[in-house]
């Protein structure tokens, strides 16, 4: 996908959820070492440089918390990605998405996980500064805050445009639901309702409706991705 | 400052003690004033009786001296009696058949109507030496079968003012026992009233912020001392007992977790296999989404436990419910919209409380969900933020089947599902959770009949400042 290295550090300690990260992981094409303590990932970040760190809440030695603190005290700046169960996530936890890092509440699908990982990871990479973004014959400006494909303007509710936006932004990758609650509306939890999919379904029969084409995919079992085709 | 002062006072007034020692004190006001009137009624009667007696011998005195020498000798005798310094209280007088005056001290004959004889009280229309005003005289009077008349009296104007003086008395000390008495009860109700309030504030404090507040001891080793006591035992026993409850919910929900998150891991990879056919990754398919059902009750009861202990209190600031309940509603625009469901918000536009803007949004969202739901297609789903009385209130209404009124306590227990919507998506969570915000805020829910469908009403506290 973009560039830059794909080295990804995995700390947790529980053996075969271990595996099946650094399996699917693998799979997807990411370079993945293993870390199963605090201290030990301390050391590994000393040695090597992650693009993504993904970390266990609960250590059996230290804090995943208090471990990235340490991360950042000694300079390394690789955004992390904290996996927490439900009832460890507090304040400090939701306040990693400030920091540019994440967190993900177990138990998570790792399709989820997957595409957390790419969006920590394309933090480092450039940063877009236009102000009109294309995907296919679908123009978005972010000046006018107004969309159109082929030159015929699609009325979207301001709502209705961070969502498309977003979905803009992480074009070919997978956005999960969780992901659209907590950029588009900042929440925190999963309303475990389908109200998503049905905010998705009504922007997406703006945007689909009548067209060539449909730019906005379901992606089973997890959420959206929007791409143009071919 | 004055005002706490101002309200312990109003509580004591209306404290139970309070009203008890007011009744105490009527009752012993009562008995003392009987007895006192009793004292008094008693006293001035024998002093009466005493002077009767004394006008009772004077009279028959002079009775057998006009028996004796007729009209001059008693004419003389009398003059003689005035003569007596010794006697200078006494008041004579003899009149003939028109009320003239024969002899004695009275200048005229007092207007009575009683005829023929027997006893007066009036004032006399001159002083006596004894006394400066017009002296009052208690007197016998009788006519002599001659028509003559003879009243033979005293003056008790000085046995009215002792019976005064006793009167006098014994009313102060009555009214100074009372103001003692009622002093009295306002302190020992007032230092009852405190102890009882101060108990009372800490238990609601820990109602409100959790079982780590103790009731504070005066270290007097009195009877309320060991009230605080044995409530604070009860509370280390409370908060024990609950923190292994949490210990054991969050043991068990962190050794479900782990093996469910690596179940769900192994049939995702077995999901994505080139090997299986369609059939059988259909099945996979399903198994996933079965088990994501269950992970998501599981965590609405993590989230709901976790909103139970309080932890989150911490996140606590000043939200604006307008903007939360905008912000729901644009939410579930579409789902409303798919429902053909009119989903407005009216109101006030600042309606301000304390609280997590996430749980806030969670509650306000799980009642918009129902309303949407249950209220049916075509129906009208109202939002309403309003400053009730300056405390902040949301409603959410709707316009379809409503809940029967008895059910009303019931749909707040967990996994409690209605009859008719057994059959609707859902787990009967959710209104768990809205209750177990509303606990969280402090705040009280209100179901009522929308005529048609169902109101629910969140009344928060007024905003911290």
């Amino acid at each position: 996908m973009t560039g830059g290295h794909r080295r990804i550090l995995v700390v947790e300690d529980d053996p075969e959820t271990a595996g099946q990260l650094v399996e699917s992981l693998t799979t997807s094409g990411y370079q993945v070492d293993l870390a199963a303590s605090g201290n030990e990932a301390l050391s590994r970040c000393a040695a090597g440089d992650y693009a993504v760190i993904t970390m266990d809440r609960m250590l059996p030695d230290i804090d995943g918390i208090a471990v990235m603190r340490q991360l950042r005290d000694d300079g390394i700046a690789a955004p992390v990605l904290i996996v927490s169960a439900l009832g460890e996530v507090d304040d400090r936890v939701r306040g990693l998405r400030a920091g540019g890092d994440d967190y993900l509440v177990k138990p998570f699908s790792f399709v989820e996980l997957l595409a957390r990982i790419e969006a920590l990871g394309r933090r480092s990479d450039t940063i877009v500064k236009e102000t009109i973004l294309r995907v296919g014959d679908l123009a978005i400006d972010l000046v006018s805050r107004t969309a159109s494909r082929r030159g015929n303007d699609i009325f979207l509710f301001p709502r209705e445009f961070q969502l498309l936006e977003y979905l803009v932004r992480n074009e070919g990758r997978v956005v999960s639901r969780a992901m659209l609650l907590q950029h588009v509306w900042d929440l925190h939890f999963d309303p475990s309702t389908n109200i998503i999919d049905v905010y998705v379904g009504r922007v997406r029969r703006k945007v689909d409706g009548l067209q060539a084409y449909p730019l906005i995919h379901t992606v089973r079992g997890v959420g959206y991705s929007l791409r143009a085709p071919g | 400052m004055s005002g706490t002062l101002f309200v312990l006072l109003a509580k004591t007034l209306t404290s139970s003690t309070f009203r008890q020692a007011l009744i105490a004190i009527a009752a012993f006001g009562m008995i003392a004033s009987a007895l006192f009137s009793y004292v008094f009624l008693s006293t001035s009667s024998y002093v009466r009786s005493r002077s009767d007696r004394g006008i009772m011998t004077e009279y028959s005195s002079l009775r057998s001296e006009y028996e004796r020498s007729g009209r001059d000798g008693l004419i003389a005798q009398i003059q003689q009696r005035i003569a007596d310094g010794n006697i200078a209280n006494n008041v004579y007088m003899l009149a003939d058949s028109s009320l003239a005056a024969l002899a004695g001290n009275l200048r005229e004959w007092p207007p009575t109507t009683t005829a023929a004889g027997g006893w007066i009280e009036f004032r006399a229309s001159e002083a006596t030496p004894n006394a400066a005003s017009r002296p009052l005289v208690r007197a016998m009077l009788q006519t002599f079968p001659s028509g003559d008349h003879l009243l033979v009296g005293r003056d008790i104007s000085d046995l009215d003012s002792f019976a005064d003086q006793i009167k006098t008395a014994m009313i102060s000390v009555a009214g100074l026992l009372l103001v003692i008495a009622g002093v009295a009860s306002v302190l020992v109700t007032r230092r009852t009233v405190g102890r009882i309030e101060s108990i009372n504030a800490t238990s609601r404090a820990i109602m409100q912020s959790g079982l780590d507040q103790r009731i504070p001891l005066r270290g007097t080793h009195d009877e309320w001392d060991r009230v605080a006591e044995n409530l604070n035992l009860m509370l280390d026993r409370i908060e024990t007992l609950m923190g292994e409850v949490r210990q054991v919910s969050d043991n068990v929900a962190h050794d479900l977790r782990t093996p469910l998150t690596r179940m769900r891991g192994r049939l995702e990879k077995a999901y994505h296999a080139q090997r299986i056919g369609g059939d059988d990754q259909a099945l996979i398919g399903d198994t996933i989404a079965d088990l994501d059902a269950v992970l998501r009750i599981f965590s609405s009861l993590t989230r709901i436990a976790q909103i139970g202990t309080q932890a989150r209190k911490g996140a606590f600031r000043t939200v604006n419910l307008v903007e939360i309940a905008g912000e729901v509603v644009e939410l579930y625009d579409a789902a409303a919209e798919q429902e053909g469901t009119r989903l407005t918000v009216v109101g006030d536009r600042e309606v301000l409380v304390t609280g997590d803007r996430d749980l806030i949004f969670d509650a306000i969202a799980n009642l918009v969900d129902n309303a949407i739901k249950h209220g049916g297609t075509g129906g009208q789903v109202v939002v309403a933020n309003e400053n009730i009385d300056g405390r902040p209130v949301i409603s959410i209404a709707d316009d379809g089947p409503g809940i029967p009124a008895h059910e009303y306590e019931q749909v707040f227990k967990r996994f409690y599902r209605l009859e008719h919507s057994r059959y609707t998506p859902g787990n009967g969570l959710g209104l768990s959770l809205v209750a177990a915000v509303a606990r969280l805020h402090g705040a009280r829910i209100e179901m009522l009949d929308n005529l048609p469908g169902l109101k629910l009403k969140l009344w928060f506290s007024a905003p911290i400042r």
